[in-house]
């Protein structure tokens, strides 16, 4: 009694089946464990906020063995956390060539100690491009999904109807919605988080408020400097107003994170600021962004 | 293309609404074999007796033949002959991510399809080695007895509960071994698991439990997945260990089963 609707059916089960080969369940934090996705050999990707324990982590294999498994180092800002198994020989999920569209099917691949691989079926809603979310991090693109993440399926891998990992899914970068956190994301994370054992986040050291200048112009006005911080040990004070960082214009605190993300720590960054209506130059020298406790 | 309409409405005409006499609410069932078996969840169907209305608008007063609290399933008989029954599918051989229905009276609505996939078949955290089918499907209350059917319309579930949003169903073959042998032995306690045993809620009367003079506040000192093995070991008297107010004595009793006891 075949149909295409049931042609349909075998067809998710077996992308399940198959993409599943490469999801692992996460034991890192009481209660619930979370799941996670072997990127390359030997290294899992999984989502940062199921993060817990910094020890004594344990992954479940598709064949259902635990085997122990060591923090590489994570990024709360973009909720990638890396880890590394030793001699698991998980087969890497393979990564959708192109960025979905809105409206592609969707589904969103765990696993769990117990009862196996598990699955959840949606669309992507919308796609965007590059996006910062609220935690600091910059995304490639915003992939909404528009599926239940149940308890446990956080740093599962987000797989189109090819079974092709669109992204790792996480319920914590949105209230509203599911996100993927795109593969080309994760990519540039764990690249740097085996290299460096972090994500180094630029920083000045000041609370800024965008402000509109007499001349139309935007600027950003500093309404604190922290003591002995990056901004404090240039000079800058508050009420003064910034206009460019890096030779780039800044308007809104977003263009600052960009600069600094493109500056990196460590490195002096020019900086045009306006004090009593004088224009002035400073250099900064920015520190590091000291991490999430 | 065969669509969920098409598949859906013979799924429908299968599919009954199960009221107890006493509580008002009710919920739904699967009509089981054409000569008036109807199987719908034993928290559906509390009572010795009930109402059942056919998608057709057909009443009928029901018997319960068969109840087991612990599956929570209950077989129901209607008089009535020539229904369209139920396809039974195999849920043995069901995966993750395949499509999935349930069909049911959620919230009042008659006979409302949800669709949606297999999430994962397997125990549910702290209840014991039971295998369930946890379905990426909305379900509300009312759906409980309902079916839960694959893509091509056949039942591989009793729709029973809703654990983390998900859909949680009894597979079509702990059914049919229910069906088939009858209810296991149960306890006839409603418990509730603590961090180091079980605490009686209530007890059934005439139920093992209170045969054995346990009573609602007494603590079992084992778990669900041993008491559950414990029951269905074959022996005849099981041996438990409890706390009754003094927490410093630990009190033992035995408890009589009755293998694969009939409720009616």
């Amino acid at each position: 009694m075949a149909n295409e609707l049931a042609a349909l059916s075998n067809e998710l089960a077996t992308v399940v089946e198959r993409a599943g080969q490469a999801v692992v369940a996460v034991h890192a934090r009481p209660r619930f464990s979370s799941s996670g996705a072997f990127w390359r050999p030997g290294i899992i990707v999984t989502a940062e906020h199921t993060i817990r324990l910094e020890e004594e982590i344990t992954v479940t294999l598709p064949d259902g063995s635990n085997v122990p498994a060591t923090l590489a180092g994570s990024d709360a800002g973009t909720d990638v956390a890396v880890l590394r198994v030793d001699g698991a020989a998980g087969s890497p999920i393979s990564r959708a060539g192109a960025v979905p569209s809105p409206g592609n099917l969707a589904l969103a691949i765990g696993r769990s100690q117990d009862s196996g691989v598990n699955a959840t079926m949606g669309i992507v809603s919308a796609v965007s491009g590059s996006w910062r979310t609220w935690r600091g991090g910059r995304l490639d693109h915003y992939i909404r999904l528009d599926l239940t993440l149940y308890p446990g399926s956080s740093g599962g891998v987000a797989v189109n109807i090819e079974g092709e990992a669109i992204g790792i899914a996480t319920s914590a970068l949105s209230r509203i919605a599911g996100v993927a956190i795109p593969a080309s994301t994760v990519d540039r994370v764990v690249d740097e988080i085996l290299k460096r054992g972090r994500v180094a986040r630029g920083y000045l050291g000041v609370g800024l408020q965008p402000v509109e200048l007499p001349d139309h112009q935007k600027g950003l006005i500093v309404l604190s400097v922290e003591s002995g911080g990056p901004a404090d040990k240039a000079g800058v004070l508050i009420g003064d107003i910034l206009i460019s960082l890096g030779r780039h214009v800044v308007v809104d605190t977003d263009d600052i994170q960009t600069v600094l993300e493109s500056q990196g720590v460590g490195r002096s960054v020019e900086t045009e600021l306006l004090r009593g209506g004088v224009a002035k130059k400073l250099a900064i020298t920015t520190g590091e962004r000291s991490r999430r406790s | 293309m065969r669509g969920f309409g098409e598949i859906s409405e013979r799924l429908r005409r299968s599919t009954a609404r199960v009221f107890a006499w006493e509580r008002g609410g009710g919920g739904s069932g699967v009509v089981w074999s054409a000569d008036g078996l109807i199987l719908t969840n034993a928290h559906v169907a509390r009572t010795p007796a009930a109402r059942v209305e056919l998608w057709d608008g057909r009443c009928f007063d029901a018997r319960v033949v068969a109840r087991d609290p612990r599956r929570d399933l209950t077989v129901l008989r209607i008089s009535a002959d020539g229904l369209e029954a139920a396809m039974p599918g195999d849920s043995a051989s069901l995966r993750p991510g395949e499509l999935v229905m349930a069909i049911g009276n959620p919230l009042g609505f008659i006979g409302a399809l949800s669709t949606g996939v297999v999430h994962s078949i397997g125990p549910l955290p702290g209840m014991g080695h039971e295998r369930w089918i946890l379905a990426d499907v909305r379900l509300a209350p009312g759906n409980s007895g309902g079916p839960l059917a694959n893509a091509q319309g056949q039942v591989v579930g009793i729709n029973t509960a809703i654990v983390n949003g998900l859909g949680v169903a009894a597979p079509v073959s702990t059914a049919m071994d229910f069906l088939r042998r009858g209810a296991r032995p149960a306890l006839g306690a409603t418990l509730r698991p603590l961090r180091f045993g079980l605490l009686i809620l209530e007890v059934d009367p005439g139920g093992a439990a209170v045969a054995a003079s346990l009573r609602a506040g007494d603590i079992l000192l084992t778990s669900l997945g041993e008491l559950s093995d414990a029951l269905d070991s074959g022996l005849d008297v099981m041996r438990l260990r409890f706390l009754r107010g003094n927490r410093e004595r630990v009190r033992e009793v035995c408890v009589q089963l009755r293998a694969h006891a009939e409720a009616a």
